[in-house]
């Protein structure tokens, strides 16, 4: 049985087709890949099922140190270097995202292996299973093809040139200079498997790669730390489910929040309040296409609900199966239980109104017109929230626990009803329905000011009659509800940045701990985001800046990031990579640049007055 | 061969079969809207596509009560019970088949296998198109039974 140790999330870079993905370790081993979609089974589930749940290595054949890792620029293609005797060991892969119009199987990875500088000593692992099962193959050997089935699902893997591979059992091959290794790793579900010949693959990959490419060329040259912007706009694209257009908030699920704690949940799910954040992002960068497609999922999606706005739904827009958990699974680093489905999918979060109507704000003022139906839709959510905003709720951090008067979702709910009235400008609409709109925003303003607000600290709370303070309430500067320059907006802004700091840039969402949970968890990372937004939207663009630059540095080597970092170790935690982490990220560097352009810190200059909480210019 | 009756009810029986498909996805059953799939391969807008698709499904509509009418005819033999009975094959043929063809014909239509350079609006319906709802072909089976009882009451009546 082999071996295996421990390697830090943040070890782990994506590949993906837009459909699926998979997670690879600095040693060359796929630890984590669903098939066949982003939440199918597990196919190589090591990552939190242990070391017979699967895993295809493709690396040096004894602990080589990694030379150069890196995506090819403005692609997503993977690439690492690793120092052998006397020679340099290269592995190069991805999965091919365009198939249509050609007789391809669903699912295509391709890795290939170089050597530079002499023959290279590697070693292929090839080792699938399946599902909480982690069902071991009927294998059968066709040719050059090794072909793994379970049923109905079917994976085959090709080499070239040739070579005696075995599933389940580790191969060494000198890898010689001017003689790559192509691997072709082929999914089939419910469908005859195709076989693709590894050429044809890499020639496949590389067409990819040029698209890719062309992709992030057309992102705005003048963004601030542009490169790792556009890894991020990757990142999140390739979390999009190409199908259905839903975004995925992470492809793992139970990657814990804290080391061996229960804080596991799983993430291959999509959240309306993550596309809606995504459409900000990518309408910030001129991706248009990839902006509309998020609404037209999010409408589409929440269809069967209307006008209630489900929490998180799966890609094809129906509700998760019941959150049950694999008993048998050890979990990342013995974080028990793995997960799997959402238990957070049957609460009221009031917040996500507010997301999906800004959203739809948005692209309102960029000039797309909604749709009759969209804003059929977009006012019957305006109706809901207008009459339920008085009820408690569970908040955007999804606490498991009473309901309760959360301030951020009051904000939020004032969000939703301003953005709606500012869409009805531009649309038919009753009188009646406006003012009564109207009304209610007044109201949630009057509440949220007299009861979610400290008189003694002089700042917004987490909860009504709470003390605690909510990183999620970093979002006053940019609804609307306060003037930029309020002494209760910089007052919370501080006291936020203070009372919940995590060290250096970093932030706790709440303070550690106080979520009806046992254990604690690590520094939430969009937060600091929003942060570093409210700061530049204030004018405070130096610090802002300050901020933004240390946290690129906690990025993984390869530009990643998880939903929290360990605040002592620096360790990434939680599902990974984290669509809303990079959307927060883009955002932030998008509000820097927008707020820069009106030079905030220069004396007798204001911050931008315009506010956009999505789009954040 | 009763002509004039299948001219009259076919349409009947279309309007029947929508009516039953637009009330559960206002009940919030499914999200299958076959005036909206049908119209959007002349539209985007899903307004105008619902309008274009709405005419399209009477035309389609018409046809497949042809069949009926014509299978009627040559059965020698029109009630509630044959006709909800054809209901049952043509849903059956419907889901099976016909809905799990469209992502290859139709422009607006994604497919599972769709990348990030696809243009499409619609997801795929996926088998029975379930993609659409868990009681999608719940949905879609009563709809057409409703069509088939409709159309062997009607055409019984002459």
């Amino acid at each position: 049985m082999p071996t295996t140790t421990r390697r830090p999330i943040g070890d782990y870079g994506l590949i993906g087709d837009t459909r699926t993905a998979a997670l690879v370790s600095s040693d060359g081993s796929i630890d984590w890949m669903c098939v066949p979609r982003f939440d199918g089974d597990p196919i190589f589930g090591r990552l939190v099922g242990g070391s017979t749940a699967g895993f295809f290595r493709a690396g040096p054949a004894r602990p080589k140190r990694v030379m150069r890792r890196r995506y090819r620029a403005g692609t997503a293609t993977l690439e690492t270097t690793w120092e052998t005797d006397g020679a340099w060991l290269t592995l190069i892969e991805g999965m091919v995202a365009e198939l249509e119009g050609r007789l391809l199987p669903t699912t295509i990875l391709v890795r290939r292996l170089i050597a530079e500088g002499g023959p290279a000593d590697a070693v292929i692992e090839f080792d699938p299973r399946l599902g909480q099962a982690r069902a071991a193959p009927r294998v059968e050997k066709r040719g050059r093809v090794v072909t793994c089935s379970w049923g109905t699902l079917a994976a085959a893997l090709t080499t070239s040139p040739r070579f005696p591979l075995e599933a389940g059992r580790p191969v060494r091959v000198t890898v010689q200079p001017g003689s790559p290794l192509t691997m072709v790793f082929a999914v089939a579900n419910r469908e005859p498997l195709v076989y693709v010949d590894p050429i044809s693959a890499w020639s496949l990959l590389q067409i990819d790669e040029q698209r890719w490419g062309a992709w992030s060329q057309e992102i705005d040259a003048d963004l601030p730390f542009r490169d790792a912007v556009v890894r991020s706009l990757l990142t999140l694209r390739l979390l999009t489910y190409s199908p259905s257009g839903a975004p995925v908030a992470a492809p793992t699920t139970s990657l814990p929040e804290q080391l061996g704690g229960i804080r596991n949940w799983d993430y291959r799910f999509s959240w309306p309040r993550d596309a809606s954040i995504g459409i900000g992002a990518f309408l910030g960068v001129g991706k248009h296409r990839e902006a509309r497609s998020f609404l037209a999922w999010l409408l589409h999606a929440s269809r069967v609900d209307r006008p209630r706005l489900p929490v998180l739904l799966t890609l094809y827009g129906k509700h998760p199966r019941h959150e049950r958990t694999f008993d048998d699974w050890p979990g990342y680093a013995e974080s028990r239980p793995v997960r799997v489905g959402n238990g957070a999918a049957d609460q009221h979060q009031l917040d996500t109104y507010g997301w999906v109507l800004d959203a739809a704000w948005l692209l309102t003022r960029d000039g797309h017109r909604l749709y009759s139906e969209t804003w059929r839709a977009v006012a019957g959510f305006a109706d809901r929230v207008a009459r339920r905003w008085r009820e408690a709720d569970a908040g955007i951090w999804e606490i498991r626990d009473e309901p309760k008067q959360h301030v951020h979702s009051k904000l939020m709910a004032w969000l939703a009803l301003d953005r709606a009235l500012r869409i009805a400008d531009t649309r038919r609409c009753s009188a009646r329905r406006c003012e009564h709109w109207r009304t209610e925003r007044e109201a949630i303003a009057d509440e949220v000011r007299s009861r979610g607000f400290d008189p003694e600290t002089g700042c917004y709370t987490r909860s009504y009659g709470s003390d605690d303070l909510d990183s999620a309430v970093l979002v006053l500067p940019f609804i609307g509800i306060e003037p930029l320059d309020s002494p209760r907006v910089r007052a919370t802004i501080d006291a936020i940045a203070r009372e919940l700091d995590a060290g250096g840039p970093l932030l706790y969402r709440y303070p550690p701990g106080r979520d009806g949970l046992p254990g604690t968890e690590g520094a939430f990372v969009p937060c600091a985001f929003w942060l570093v937004q409210a700061l530049a939207q204030t004018g405070r663009i130096t610090e802002a800046t300050d901020r933004l630059d240390a946290l690129v540095q906690l990025a993984t080597p390869l530009g990643l990031y998880a939903e929290e970092l360990d605040p002592t170790s620096g360790a990434h935690l939680g599902n990974y990579p984290q669509a809303l982490t990079h959307a927060a990220f883009v955002r932030a560097a998008l509000t820097l640049r927008d707020n820069t352009r009106h030079s905030p810190d220069e004396p007798g200059s204001s911050p931008a007055q315009t506010l956009d909480f999505n789009g954040m210019t | 061969m009763d002509w004039a009756g299948w001219a009259l009810f076919g349409l009947v029986a279309t309007a029947v079969l929508t009516a039953v498909m637009i009330a559960a996805q206002l009940m919030g059953w499914t999200r299958l809207d076959l005036p909206l799939m049908l119209g959007t391969l002349v539209t985007e807008d899903p307004d105008h596509a619902r309008v274009f698709g709405f005419f399209i499904h009477l035309a389609i509509g018409e046809g497949f009560a042809l069949g009926y009418a014509a299978a009627f005819a040559l059965l020698g033999i029109a009630t509630w019970w044959l006709g909800a009975l054809f209901g049952l094959v043509h849903v059956g043929l419907a889901l099976t088949v016909l809905v799990p063809l469209l992502p290859g014909v139709h422009p607006r239509m994604a497919s599972d296998r769709a990348g990030p350079a696809s243009v499409a609006v619609l997801e795929p319906p996926g088998l029975l198109g379930l993609n659409y709802g868990a009681r999608t072909p719940l949905v879609a089976i009563v709809s057409h039974v409703a069509f088939g009882l409709a159309l062997g009451l009607l055409l019984k009546a002459r």
